[in-house]
Parts: C-alpha cells; structure tokens; sequence
C-alpha cells in the first residue's frame, strides 16, 4: 500500500487491566460532495465510512466519521487491556476496505 | 523635490501591490465555489440530539469534552470526548455522538463502544465552518444520556467544507 496507517500505542505489553491509548491516522481525500469543481458541477461525496477496532472477537469501537471529519482521518481511541491478542484496525469507504493494520497485544 | 520622489515612490508600491493582488483574486473566487453554507441555528442539530436522546433527561455530567478556544485552523480543529466517570463491567458506555451545530451536516460523527472496551474516550480533528457550540452525547448502558458542550470561536475562511 502506498500509504500505510500511522499507528501509535501507548504500550504493547501492558499489565492486565491497563489502559492502553492507540492513536491512528490513515491517508483519504474526505470529499465532502459540498465542494464544486470548475464547471460548476457538484464534486460526489466520498468519505471514509467506518473505523472498527477489534481485539481478538472482541468488538473495541466502531467509528462512523461524516463530511466534518478532516481529510487524512485521526482518531485516538483507549481500551482496556484485558487479555493477550491482535488488535485489528480497518478503514473502509464507499469502495469497501481502504487500510487494514495489526498490532500484537500481549499481555506483560 | 525629496517629496516628488516620494510620490513616485507611492504610485510605483501602490501599482506593485495592484500586480502582486490580482493572481490573487481568481484563487479567493475558487475558494466560494462550494454549496456550503453554516446553518443558521441549531434546530438540526437539536433534532439528531433529541433523536439520539430519545426522551430521557441528558445529564450535564459524566462527560467532559476538550476543545480549543480558538480554531486557528478551521479544517483541522482538535476535539477530545470522554466518559469522566468510572467505566465498569457494569456500568460503560453503549454509543457516543459528536454534534458541531452550524456546520452544513451537523452530524460529525458517531462512536459505538462495547462491554470489552472498558473505556469512552475519543480524539478527532473537526471541520467546523464558523463559531459554534460543539456537543457530545454519550449513550450509557443503563439508558442514561450525558452531555456536554462546548464553544470555539473559527478563524474566517479556509474551511474547506
């Protein structure tokens, strides 16, 4: 991918119980269907749709950014670490996936 | 004499500045080609938050919103929501909104949370099309509503909405 997420962790090995805090941030234009091109014609939406985090089966958050999100979407999220597993980030829009990332939580 | 030169020295600055503002001028007009316009009022925004309050009582705690006083930089403005009382197994936080008010859609954007979370507490950069209020919403397990608002004045122009 040319322009993998930017992916932040406040620790990878945290204590049982700990808050961890994740900071993200992925490349997208967030055309806000608003703007008018140079013929006067409106330019279509296209926005990031959804954001979800998942630990293991667990379902962390799920982010539904609209138009007044910033181009090049950040988001800042905690949870609590309660066992070892994968945390899996994905970005979709309209085309479906945009970025996956991975990081490995375990447990210190 | 001293006083000629300087005229001349005024009309040569005062055509300079004419020469230097006109390239500008096709960009500002480029810049209003948008159907983007702030709302008048908060009457939208106060529809999607009674929808999303859904008759019970919002509670004007619990929730603490952190923004800046001064958006200096409108397209990217910094906004941080959290649940400020203690999230539990039995007590967290089911779903979160974030309202900017005057924005065309104010509706920025909507978080829904988990048992497994363990926690409510978000970071986004905004959009915001003028000064307003920016409200946050939080739906806790129980059914109760907090809310909490919060005003930020935006530097003119440069939106980009």
């Amino acid at each position: 991918m040319a322009n993998p997420p930017r992916i932040w962790l406040s620790s990878e090995t945290p204590a049982a119980g700990e808050i961890v805090r994740v900071r993200a941030q992925v490349v997208h234009i967030m055309e806000s269907g608003l703007r008018l091109d140079a013929a006067g014609n409106a330019i279509p939406r296209d926005t990031l749709e959804r954001f979800s985090a998942t630990l293991g089966d667990d379902v962390i958050l799920d982010w539904f950014p609209e138009t007044a999100i910033s181009q090049n979407p950040y988001i800042e999220f905690t949870f609590k670490a309660r066992e070892s597993g994968v945390l899996k980030m994905i970005w979709s829009d309209q085309n479906g996936v945009l970025a996956e990332a991975e990081r490995a939580i375990t447990l210190s | 004499m001293i006083s000629c030169v300087d005229m001349n020295r005024r009309q040569v600055m005062v055509a300079g500045a004419a020469l230097v503002a006109a390239p500008l001028l096709p960009d500002a007009a480029q810049a209003q080609e948008t159907t983007a316009a702030a709302r008048k009022d908060s009457a939208e925004s106060d529809r999607i938050a009674a929808e999303f309050i859904a008759g019970a009582t919002p509670l004007r705690e619990g929730l603490s919103l952190d923004l800046p006083a001064l958006g200096d930089n409108p397209s990217a403005v910094p906004v941080r929501v959290w649940v400020s009382e203690e999230i539990t197994d039995q007590n967290w936080c089911e779903e979160l909104i974030i309202l900017a008010e005057l924005n065309p859609m104010p509706l920025a954007c909507r978080f829904s949370f988990s048992q497994a979370s363990g926690a409510a507490d978000v970071a986004v950069r905004l959009r915001l099309i003028e000064t307003m209020h920016v409200r946050a919403l939080a739906r806790m397990n129980d059914g109760r509503v907090l809310d909490a608002s919060g005003q930020i004045t935006v530097a003119a122009g440069g939106c980009g909405l």
